[in-house]
């Protein structure tokens, strides 16, 4: 479960984010949405602990992300909106190198990377050094390395940028499929129809502030007062 | 031509824009620099003076000699900025999405090349030219220069002989590319690392500094005299010969033996830098091509899969995170050629110094003149273990590039990567530091009948300044870490570096001034045979610890505090 209590985060005198709260349940697919400069990638790396919050609390599985930063990243899987890599490193290094900080076995860890290479449809490109990859490569292995640990949470920052169709495919069924499980995924994205194809509750962030919240039937209701279309809400709520 | 200056007038725009920039931060950190910066040039400045007077006026050792000296000097400066130069074009010219750019657009192969070598000269050599010109001109005044004497020699002898030296390193470069392309680039390397070797080594051996000092000292108290027939005969066809002996001959007041120094080197350079230019046009596109032939050959499918030393794949005895740390750094380090080329070439220059210094013969049983060789020395080992810092753990952290996220983001106590990185970057040091500081005592040892007091001296003080020079670059890097910049020797040759090594340097003069007094007492001791009071060595020892512990505690509380740093 992830929660925000009154989240925060200014950057000089400018307020990126602005006393944002929510709540993602154990099981629930959330999609987090909002233009371009909205403050989602701002909540997100606060979220993973890649910037600390001015203001307000983050509670990962139970953890404090400021105060118990191990224990609450520990149950988290991350995925950026930039997959960066180690480019000297092959795919393969880098799935063991997530794996150790991760303090796995490592005879599970190779039985997890074999079996994420499989579904991934990495193939050899993962005996290469990262340098090499196209971008949807990259992205690949970088949600591969993220579900090594079998994690609680999922927070995945725009994951379908890069992707082929067919990779896109696998990683919006293997997000459903987590989710299904258990797992709660926190997904920002651009893309309307894939929140309203994957998510049970949507947020939209604009200016730093949650602009909307709600599920798929509040969003119906939404979309009733307009035109029946996704994007006009959005253009709406954002303008 | 125009696309030339169009492509400079757009990089000039950007360096503008990235200098005046008048944000408080940027202000205060312009001021620091500019404080670091200017200490340190006046201390260059003081230094030079008084050493040149000391040299000339207290030891006597006369303008030749000093000359020769100077000249030695050069050629170790000349070398350095050469491997320097070797090592930084291999990425700017062959490694840079820069090039890859420009070489999808209509700019000749040519103009690219003179475009990104004078990026490399200019980027690499600025802190050169002003430790260089300091030094100039704390000499010169010794000398009493007029002030245009100094921007003559700055343009007409310095320049262009840091410019040769660089034009050298590109044709090396472009003809290494070319003989790798057949056989093999680590085998090629390992042959110019022991090219390199062999030329300092002779370079000392048949320059031999000892049987000059003696032929020269026959001729006292007229040792201002030019002595050239007791140079060997390929030393007069060196660049630093040139300068040097341009120098003597301007510090004696006869410009007009001095100025033919002067125009050889500049013709030489020209006519290397129209080699170079020559050269680039039928090579460098080609060489260019071929370091995608090393890259496939370094990835592929095969070396990849093989079970390598420190694989990730083998069991480990250490704990998972501190394993994956581990061996993230190796392979990031060993598959890097700029790194291990690099380290392969320093540590060869150590080996070059060591086999050099094992056999000194220290000769005359002179208070001041073992005081000063043991100073010169013990600079030298702290001026090795300030570069070895600088070059290799100052980019410890921006090297981490944005991948960083995988390490923030992991349940991991960033604790314990910035204490891998030490450890390592600690080990490397200091294992350097102490062979130095080994070689470099023996002398003295055998000098003082076997005395080791000076060896565990330099045993300790090799320990202590390795541990502050590593603490204070890894945490300072942290504190400037440009994780846009994947280019380890663009990092460390950076405005924050450059602030860096100057700090160390002024700790480096700190630790050299408090032994002074103690090693005057030494030797003095030593040749009237009287028992040396080890109570003199508690106010330096202590001044020694507490500098050291107070800048180690402060660089790792910098570098500590740099990587909570929001992401």
């Amino acid at each position: 479960m992830i929660e925000l209590r009154n989240v925060t985060k200014k950057f000089g005198n400018f307020t990126a984010v602005d006393g944002i709260s929510l709540t993602v349940q154990k099981g629930e697919f959330f999609g987090f949405l909002g233009p371009n400069g909205a403050g989602k990638t701002t909540t997100i790396k606060m979220m993973t602990g890649l910037f600390t919050p001015t203001q307000g609390e983050i509670i990962i599985n139970g953890y404090d992300i400021a105060k118990n930063p191990i224990e609450a990243k520990m149950t988290v899987a991350y995925v950026p909106d930039q997959p960066f890599l180690y480019d000297k490193l092959t795919g393969r290094e880098f799935m063991y190198f997530v794996g150790g900080l991760f303090k796995m076995d490592k005879k599970k860890l190779k039985l997890k990377i074999d079996e994420l290479v499989e579904h991934f449809e990495i193939g050899d490109w993962v005996d290469k050094r990262t340098e090499d990859y196209s971008q949807g490569m990259r992205q690949r292995t970088t949600i591969a390395a993220a579900l090594v640990h079998e994690p609680l949470s999922i927070i995945i920052d725009e994951p379908m940028i890069g992707l082929d169709p067919r990779s896109a495919k696998i990683v919006r069924e293997t997000l459903r499929k987590k989710a299904q499980e258990g797992v709660s995924v926190f997904m920002s994205t651009h893309s309307l129809p894939i929140a309203e194809e994957l998510c049970t509750r949507i947020g939209i962030i604009h200016n730093g502030k949650l602009a909307f919240v709600g599920t798929q039937e509040h969003l119906e209701l939404h979309k009733q007062q307009y035109d029946g279309k996704f994007e006009s809400v959005f253009l709406e709520l954002t303008k | 031509m125009l696309v030339l200056l169009h492509i400079l007038k757009f990089k000039f725009i950007s360096f503008i824009k990235t200098t005046f920039d008048f944000r408080f931060v940027t202000i205060v950190r312009g001021l620091g620099s500019l404080l670091v910066f200017g200490g340190f040039s006046i201390v260059a400045y003081f230094l030079s003076y008084e050493i040149t007077k000391f040299v000339l006026e207290q030891s006597r050792t006369g303008l030749f000699l000093y000359h020769r000296f100077i000249s030695m000097l050069l050629f170790v400066f000349f070398m350095s900025v050469n491997m320097g130069n070797i090592i930084v074009s291999y990425s700017t010219l062959y490694k840079s999405s820069e090039v890859n750019y420009l070489f999808t657009k209509p700019v000749s192969f040519t103009g690219i090349f003179v475009l990104k070598f004078l990026d490399n000269f200019l980027y690499s050599s600025t802190t050169l030219f002003l430790v260089a010109f300091m030094v100039l001109l704390g000499y010169g005044t010794y000398f009493g220069y007029p002030w245009y004497t100094f921007l003559g020699v700055l343009v007409f002898v310095l320049v262009p002989f840091m410019f040769l030296s660089a034009c050298l390193a590109v044709l090396v470069l472009m003809s290494l590319m070319k003989i790798a392309s057949r056989w093999g680039f680590r085998r090629v390397m390992m042959g110019l690392a022991g090219m390199y070797f062999a030329l300092v080594f002779f370079f000392f051996k048949f320059s031999n500094p000892i049987k000059l000092v003696t032929q020269v000292n026959k001729y006292y108290p007229n040792v201002d005299n030019y002595f050239s027939q007791f140079d060997p005969g390929f030393v007069k066809y060196l660049p630093n010969n040139w300068v040097a002996d341009f120098l003597f001959f301007m510090a004696r007041g006869e410009v007009k033996f001095a100025l033919p120094y002067a125009a050889i080197l500049i013709l030489v350079t020209l006519a290397m830098f129209v080699i170079c230019m020559l050269v680039a046009y039928r090579f460098y596109y080609r060489s260019w091509l071929v370091t995608f032939e090393f890259q496939a050959q370094s990835n592929s499918l095969q070396a990849g899969r093989r079970m390598k030393m420190f694989d990730f794949r083998k069991e480990s005895i250490l704990p998972p995170q501190m394993e994956s740390l581990l061996k993230k750094e190796y392979f990031q380090f060993f598959r890097e050629p700029s790194q291990w080329i690099h380290l392969g070439l320093m540590t060869v220059l150590v080996g070059v110094f060591v086999l050099s210094v094992r056999n000194l013969n220290l000769g005359l049983r002179v208070t001041n003149v073992q005081t000063l060789t043991y100073l010169v020395l013990y600079a030298f080992g702290g001026f090795l273990t300030c570069s070895l810092a600088l070059r290799f753990v100052f980019p410890f952290i921006s090297l981490e590039g944005k991948a960083l996220w995988s390490q923030i983001s992991a349940p991991l106590d960033l604790k314990k990567a910035y204490f891998t990185k030490f450890i390592i970057g600690l080990s490397l040091i200091l294992a350097l530091a102490v062979i130095v500081a080994i070689s470099s005592n023996v002398p003295f040892v055998r000098l003082s009948q076997r005395r080791p007091l000076l060896l565990w001296f330099g045993i300790f003080s090799a320990f202590w300044t390795s541990l502050t020079l590593v603490t204070l670059n890894l945490g300072f890097g942290g504190y400037f870490a440009n994780y846009q910049e994947k280019n380890p020797i663009r990092v460390a040759s950076s405005q924050g570096a450059t602030l860096t090594f100057l700090f160390s340097l002024v700790y480096l003069i700190v630790l050299v001034s408090i032994i002074i007094l103690p090693l005057l007492q030494y030797f003095n001791s030593l040749f009237i045979f009287s028992q040396f009071d080890p109570r003199v060595l508690v106010i330096p020892g202590t001044i020694f610890g507490v500098v050291s512990a107070a800048l180690t505690a402060f660089a790792g509380v910098v570098g500590l505090r740099s990587l909570q740093r929001d992401f």
